[in-house]
């Protein structure tokens, strides 16, 4: 798919977003499909705009979990692939050259005093890598919410002593013994990547089958992986680190493994998070909105699957039409001399003809 | 339009789906497994992974399954046996484990 634009955090050192100050117009919260069209719309609606998102790449959902999948029922498109609905997106949003603060998750939002913002405040979004955004509206397209890793169950206490969810560098497993657990391509990859590095890799996996490629699991077979099946982690044992997995098999027996490292790959789920305490009205995880796509916090509006009215449909095309009405509506929140109504595409009257086609 | 698991996976509760889910809305009954329709994203992630043929979406179930679309609903938003109050949407059925027990449906099965 085509990579988000090189304008973007992307282009920024590693490292160098920690603290970052952003100043936009707009704030588009989620790089889903709706997202995307509420990114290309305010730049339409000659707003300055930054979307963030946690995943690392733009896409949301569609591209988290079926870009390969035909979808049939956007307007305009007879079928198109996941992904090439995403890359369009992009490239249709590309041209007002939008700030992409991507692999960052939103995560407050208040005013520019840190409180809690009125009408007319400046607002500032604050993810968790320390980025701030300072915007004069929000529009949250949060889909089904931040894509988190799904936890080992009795792990909690052992995160940052031994337990990771992610290889984040391959070499600080250099010399470790390494417990992976899962089996799907994550944890058949990182047993790959890691089995000339570690000095034993061992995949848990809880069933006989893994869901990963079978030629990857073909390479790992072959290799000086051991692979424990139908078994499943019990406990995690060791000191102020972690140094033994206990591993329980489907017949009963608990077996013992030295590691100094265990990797959790068992995929991810998604949840509302920090949206929750954004003191927005929200019910059963669906952010509350009105006919303009207001949220009950002055200049935050919402747009797509996360949104919930009577009569909502979840569909993408659903979620282009209220991203529309989301921008428009911050637009005129936003400058009230604008008009509601942008005008016609074709008529270019952002003022950007020189861009037309 | 949400996902809904059958009478096939009576007994058999192999959690597969519950891996795969994204929103993991799929509960453990006693002896069976519920899709929450609330929750469910019709993703249908967990479809290809029931080893039993279990699963599938509410408006292609088998005849014989076809009660099992209104029994899901019901999981969730009637009090089960033994209890006060409704499941409803918890958000999450890792949050809330192994619930125990089941419909009047399956436990009569």
């Amino acid at each position: 798919m085509t990579a988000p634009p090189e304008s973007s955090a992307a282009s920024l050192p590693a490292g160098a977003t920690a603290g970052r100050d952003v100043e936009v117009d707009l704030l588009v919260v989620g790089a889903g499909p709706a997202g995307l069209y509420a990114t290309y719309y305010a730049g339409f609606r000659g707003l300055r705009t930054a979307v963030v998102d946690s995943l690392p790449e733009p896409g949301g959902q569609v591209m988290a979990l079926y870009p390969e999948k035909a979808i049939y029922d956007v307007a305009g498109f007879p079928g198109i692939k996941g992904r090439d609905l995403v890359a369009n997106l992009v490239a249709q949003a590309a041209r007002f050259d939008p700030v992409y603060v991507l692999g960052e998750r939103a995560e407050t939002l208040t005013n520019e005093a840190g409180t809690t913002p009125r009408a007319g405040d400046r607002l500032v979004v604050t993810t968790d890598k320390g980025t701030r955004v300072h915007c004069g509206a929000v529009v949250i397209t949060g889909g089904i919410g931040t894509f988190t890793p799904r936890p080992l169950p009795g792990g909690h206490a052992w995160e940052g002593r031994g337990l990771t969810y992610v290889v984040k560098e391959l070499a600080a497993h250099t010399g470790q013994d390494v417990v992976i657990v899962g089996g799907g391509d994550s944890a058949v990859d990182w047993a790959l990547a890691l089995a000339d590095i570690a000095t034993s890799v061992t995949v848990v996996h809880r069933r006989k089958a893994f869901r990963a490629h079978a030629a990857s699991v073909a390479d790992m077979e072959a290799g000086p992986t051991t692979v424990v099946t139908d078994a499943q982690v019990s406990h995690l044992e060791g000191d102020d680190r972690l140094h033994t997995v206990h591993v329980q098999h489907k017949d009963g027996t608990v077996t013992a493994h030295p590691a100094q490292s265990v990797i959790a790959a068992l995929g991810f789920t998604a949840d509302i998070g920090p949206l929750e305490r954004w003191g927005i009205d929200i019910a059963d995880r669906k952010i509350l909105v009105d006919t303009a796509m207001r949220t009950t916090v002055p200049g935050v509006y919402s747009a797509g699957d996360i949104t919930e009215y009577p009569g909502k449909v979840r569909l993408i095309a659903v979620g282009f039409g209220e991203a529309a009405t989301a921008v428009n509506n911050a637009a005129t929140y936003l400058d009230p001399d604008q008009p509601l109504f942008p005008g016609h595409s074709s008529d270019d009257p952002a003022g950007i003809g020189a861009a037309a086609a | 339009m949400p996902y809904v698991i059958g009478s096939e996976c009576i007994d058999t509760t192999d959690m597969s789906c519950v891996d795969e889910c994204p929103v993991d809305c799929i509960y453990e009954g006693d002896r069976k497994l519920y899709i929450n329709p609330k929750e469910c994203i019709d993703c249908g992630a967990c479809e290809p992974v029931c080893p039993v043929e279990a699963i599938s979406q509410d408006r292609r179930v088998t005849e014989e399954n076809e009660p099992h679309i209104a029994d899901n609903r019901r999981f969730f938003i009637e009090p089960l046996p033994g209890r006060d109050a409704p499941l409803g949407s918890p958000g999450g059925a890792s949050k809330v484990g192994k619930v125990g027990v089941d419909t009047e449906l399956v436990t009569d099965a």
